[in-house]
């Protein structure tokens, strides 16, 4: 061939790679610009999903930020949407793009990036707890047998069965995780609580030129909270949870109107009579009853250790150190369990007057 | 050296018909996106916008609202927009038949729209349903009766079954009844 052809050749290649590469780089531009509602959502038939995603305190966040792409989320991303193409086809299924217990876990990643100082206290508590440490622990297990209804609470996001977690399934051991990647995972992750697509606000300074957009001028935001219903796959708003109703004996117990103690109570629940201080039941009661978990217990690590000083001694009459009493729950030996503990407790033979 | 710059008009035709090419390779993966969007209906997978309202005004038809919410704000409409796609895919043909007769009646008869009568106007149809009274040719052969019974049981269902299905929004039913929904039910018998 010709020199002459063979320049004119490569330049035709040149002129065409340097077209497609501009059209082609025009569109992942555009495709890594664009929002999501003039990308993910014009294949992804996400529409609920998706407005909900517009209103929340993540919209600046892309859905592929934690929903990563079909080829990189891993075997389930991949199942998950070429099946949304098959539903949409045959004009069946639900088409939601739901995160497995593995991509939750490694979503907490994303989590700390803004949310450091909760995940570490979350880190710090017992809602952290591993896998291993609720089903492998023997004290429980030799009481009760590990069941399904376990993962109601520890292990929402879990998708199998208790058979498919522990083995054996009997009250004598030893027990095992039969998966042991899953022995390390937090049975409950922070979307046991929290939903990410929940309505919001992004982080802004708060607008001092327009009075009405000051905080306290504007109306009470509802709790971050919510609780996600394993049965449901769904979370559930604290104003759609039952309140507690609790009897002490046939005295109806004052529980906390508190919405967050609706999340509380779904666990650290009373057996099905509803009598306080039965099964897991830690509603207060005696002098504290009507307070709130909240009142005491730090929202994300749960730890209350600090809070009597908050009404104890300036509120307190008596001029006990109450910070030297063994208050805790776990000693059943303790006159003074701060959940059920009473004046009299003390006060043996009557409540003194109060001092002038 | 000015050789190479030139370029014939058969090589041009190449480029250019390259560069078409790829635009429209781009351009209409863009449309395809558009074209998805453009024929589906936002918010809903089984029913039109039409459809939906005329749903909604039947639920609300079939449990009023009184001191609680009706089936609209109950989300039935929903419920039976997701089940018509997946358990209850049998009754599409159903529910477009049914749905399209019933705007036909109404038109004709009143020229205006289901959703746009009056309450009692709508009650009475839904009555002239229920007893076969309804007139035109799609409600003949006992269509008529079957469609308000499978219209009834299901808006039912989209108000008191679970809201994993798509209905009973915010669990109203459940609290209507005074139904604890998740129930509070303590497991801790280990004592730990």
């Amino acid at each position: 061939m010709p020199i002459k052809n063979i320049r004119k050749s490569i330049k035709i290649v040149i002129i065409a790679a340097a077209g497609l590469l501009a059209v082609f780089g025009g569109f992942i531009v555009y495709w890594e610009a664009a929002t999501p509602q003039n990308t993910c959502t014009s294949c992804h038939e996400i529409d609920g999903p998706a407005s909900m995603w517009a209103e929340s305190g993540h919209r600046s966040m892309h859905c592929k930020e934690c929903h990563e792409t079909a080829f990189s989320g891993g075997l389930h991303s991949l199942v998950e949407k070429g099946m949304m193409v098959v539903h949409h086809f045959a004009g069946s299924g639900e088409r939601i793009i739901m995160l497995n217990e593995v991509q939750l876990a490694a979503l907490l990643t994303n989590c700390k990036r803004c949310h450091g100082v909760e995940y570490a206290r979350w880190l710090s508590g017992g809602h952290s707890a591993p896998y291993s440490a609720i089903f492998l622990n023997e004290k429980h297990n030799t009481a009760v047998q590990p069941n399904s209804d376990c993962l109601r609470c520890h292990g929402m996001f879990y998708e199998g069965t208790i058979t498919d977690l522990v083995s054996p399934i009997s009250i004598k051991g030893p027990w095992k995780i039969l998966d042991p990647e899953q022995a390390a995972m937090p049975v409950i992750p922070c979307f046991a609580c929290h939903e990410i697509h929940r309505k919001g606000s992004v982080a802004a300074r708060a607008d001092y030129s327009d009075p009405k957009k000051i905080y306290y001028s504007t109306p009470a935001r509802s709790s971050a909270a919510l609780f996600y219903d394993r049965y449901d796959k769904a979370h559930i708003e604290t104003g759609s949870l039952p309140v507690l109703k609790l009897w002490e004996g046939e005295r109806p117990v004052d529980v906390s109107e508190d919405p967050i103690q609706r999340i509380c109570v779904q666990c650290h629940a009373p057996n099905a009579f509803h009598q306080a201080g039965t099964s897991d039941d830690r509603t207060p009661r005696g002098i504290h009853e009507g307070l709130s978990c909240q009142s005491c217990h730090e929202g994300h690590s749960n730890d209350p250790r600090q809070s009597c000083m908050n009404c104890h001694p300036a509120v307190s009459n008596c001029g006990l150190d109450v910070m030297k009493m063994n208050t805790t729950f776990a000693d059943k030996n303790s006159p003074h369990n701060i959940h059920s503990m009473r004046c009299l407790d003390c006060h043996t033979k009557g409540v003194p007057k109060k001092r002038a | 050296m000015n050789d190479g710059i030139k370029l014939s008009r058969k090589d041009f035709l190449k480029i250019a018909a390259l560069g078409a090419g790829a635009l429209s390779l781009t351009t209409g993966g863009l449309s395809l996106f558009e074209g998805c969007t453009a024929s589906r209906r936002p918010g809903t997978m089984f029913f039109s916008e039409d459809e939906i309202k005329l749903t909604e005004a039947i639920a609300e038809q079939i449990v009023p609202a009184d001191d609680w919410p009706g089936g609209r704000d109950a989300g039935v409409a929903n419920f039976l927009d997701t089940q018509l796609i997946g358990s209850y895919r049998r009754f599409q043909q159903d529910y477009q038949k049914g749905l399209a007769g019933l705007e036909k009646s109404c038109a004709d008869k009143y020229h205006r729209k289901f959703e746009d009568l009056a309450w009692e106007t709508q009650t009475a149809i839904l009555q002239d349903m229920e007893t076969g009274r309804l007139d035109g040719d799609v409600w003949k052969n006992g269509f008529s009766e079957y469609f308000f019974e499978l219209l009834r049981a299901h808006c039912l269902q989209g108000y008191y079954g679970s809201p994993r299905h798509g209905g009973n929004k915010n669990y109203i039913s459940y609290k209507m009844i005074g139904l604890d929904e998740p129930q509070i039910v303590g497991e801790n018998r280990s004592g730990i």
